[in-house]
């Protein structure tokens, strides 16, 4: 029986720190983007603003949810739950410390890649529930976007299971001494990091949602506490992606002098920040821009960094070798990216596309 | 790709620099000391009493219709005390209208009207933006 009270308590626990942490991050973002375009941010309730986001919860809360008149009724009220509910539940395997998470399954990769998945099914049925185009339009561009990204995401991933040659989080973190992944793999971490950024559908890869073109996407009818299920999900995502690069490559709660926990805590806000400042510079991809950069770029450069890995498993060669392969393979990979984006020939056919404009203009 | 640098470390420096914005109504910004505000009557010092004699020629000729002006017979007229036979008795100016485009001051006859520099009036009623300048003359800064 007790394990049982046990198990519940550090359920609640998690679930606490996380609906502490969503107000946090939602406060810490209008913030940091305040700061960036040189306001204050909210500043009014509680010094600092820091109770901005209990009152914005409190109005969804008390706001009324409306339903569209066509709206598919059950498949409306189950979306933002199945969107919802594996954001949640990737928690239970996922470490603060080597002593502080729910269950460190053995197969918690595994676990994470295959609970994470289901939420874009929850997206897909919120927009197509709500009877509405532009939910329609930001559904199956939801779908094309995160099992696009999926992809890379888990062969990086894999990447470092191959290391660690162990699925639990814990094992991968016991196993990142004296150096953190990020010195071994780093290609994969930059993967992890650009496909995670998509997953997530921050800027630049905010496509479904897409403010300015299909106003906000698979959620535009949705309102009140619904509507606040997906927003806390997704803030729930960026940390559990926060997290997770923090654990993968950064060596997650190893670090000299601080607590454990601290030093968890540091390594995965430095991620959030970074992803917050991503808003701020970046504007957003096309859907083309996004789709050519994931089966183009990432697909095949997530299936090198295997290839480098179990090269350097296999041959049992010294850590550097793989460190300077990954960095090199980076180096080669930003080469064709950089001449694909900006290189000069994109340049100058950029501005040959506006000489002809103009010409075309001033005939007419 | 250059841009993408360019736009973190163009963000990441504005982000260390201080606000532009300020906790207004709390703190205010400097205005300008060429800004113009709403207008006040004015007095005349011999008599001590306002010039305005009412006459209505600023609020027939107000483009945003803030002002609502009456007259009166002057007390002091009576009392052989000043050469004005009928004076303003109210002047109605509502903030919320008022431009500040000044089109009063060029149009009164008797030089009754001058601007401040008082631009900010707030209030949390419709009643609280009218003001009866015939009551409050003098109360705010002129500009010159």
């Amino acid at each position: 029986m007790n394990w049982v009270v046990e198990l519940v308590l550090r359920v609640v626990a998690v679930l606490a720190f996380l609906v502490l942490t969503v107000l946090f991050l939602i406060w810490l973002e209008r913030k940091v983007l305040g700061r960036i375009q040189m306001r204050m941010g909210p500043m009014r309730t509680a010094p600092y603003g820091v109770l901005q986001p209990v009152a914005d919860a409190l109005k969804l809360m008390t706001k009324e949810g409306l339903r569209p008149q066509g709206a598919d009724t059950w498949v409306y009220h189950l979306g933002p739950v199945v969107a919802v509910l594996p954001a949640l539940l990737v928690w239970v395997t996922i470490p603060f410390t080597g002593s502080l998470v729910v269950q460190d399954m053995r197969l918690g990769a595994f676990y994470i890649v295959a609970v994470s998945g289901v939420s874009v099914v929850g997206m897909v049925m919120a927009g197509w529930s709500s009877n509405n185009k532009y939910a329609l339009l930001g559904a199956a561009r939801s779908a094309a976007q995160m099992i696009s990204y999926e992809l890379p995401l888990v062969l990086a991933l894999l990447g470092v299971v191959m290391l660690a040659q162990s699925l639990s989080l814990g094992d991968i973190v016991a196993q990142q001494s004296p150096w953190p992944y990020l010195l071994l793999q780093p290609l994969g971490f930059a993967l992890f990091l650009v496909a995670g950024l998509a997953e997530l559908a921050r800027n630049p890869f905010d496509i479904y949602h897409a403010d300015t073109e299909i106003v906000g996407g698979p959620f535009v009818e949705y309102s009140g506490i619904r509507w606040a299920l997906f927003f806390m999900a997704e803030y729930v995502n960026l940390f559990a992606i926060c997290a997770l690069a923090s654990l993968l490559f950064l060596g997650g709660w190893k670090g000299p002098l601080l607590p454990p926990i601290l030093w968890f805590l540091v390594k995965t806000y430095a991620f959030v920040f970074f992803i917050i400042w991503l808003r701020a510079a970046l504007p957003r991809l096309r859907i083309d821009q996004l789709m050519t950069l994931a089966w183009r770029y990432l697909v095949p450069l997530a299936f090198a960094n295997i290839l480098l890995n179990a090269f350097y498993l296999y041959f049992e060669l010294p850590a550097w070798t793989l460190s300077l392969a990954s960095l090199a393979l980076l180096g080669v990979a930003v080469v064709p990216l950089y001449r694909h984006w900006s290189g000069r020939a994109v340049v100058k056919a950029r501005l040959a596309d506006r000489v002809g404009m103009s010409k075309a203009e001033s005939q007419a | 790709m250059n841009g993408v640098f360019r736009a973190l470390g163009t963000t990441f420096k504005t982000m260390l620099r201080h606000p532009v914005t300020v906790q207004y109504p709390d703190e205010q910004l400097p205005v300008s000391p060429r800004r113009r505000g709403f207008p006040r009557l004015l007095v005349d010092p011999e008599v001590g009493e306002l010039r305005c004699s009412g006459c209505g020629i600023c609020a027939r000729h107000c483009l945003t219709q803030a002002l609502k002006v009456t007259m009166k017979d002057n007390p002091n007229f009576a009392a052989g005390k000043s050469q004005r036979k009928k004076i303003v008795d109210k002047f109605e100016l509502d903030v919320g209208q008022c431009t500040e485009c000044a089109v009063c001051i060029e149009m009164c006859n008797s030089g009754g009207i001058e601007m401040t520099k008082e631009w900010c009036a707030p209030s949390t009623s419709r009643q609280g933006l009218r003001r009866d300048l015939a009551q409050q003359n003098g109360s705010a800064e002129a500009v010159h």
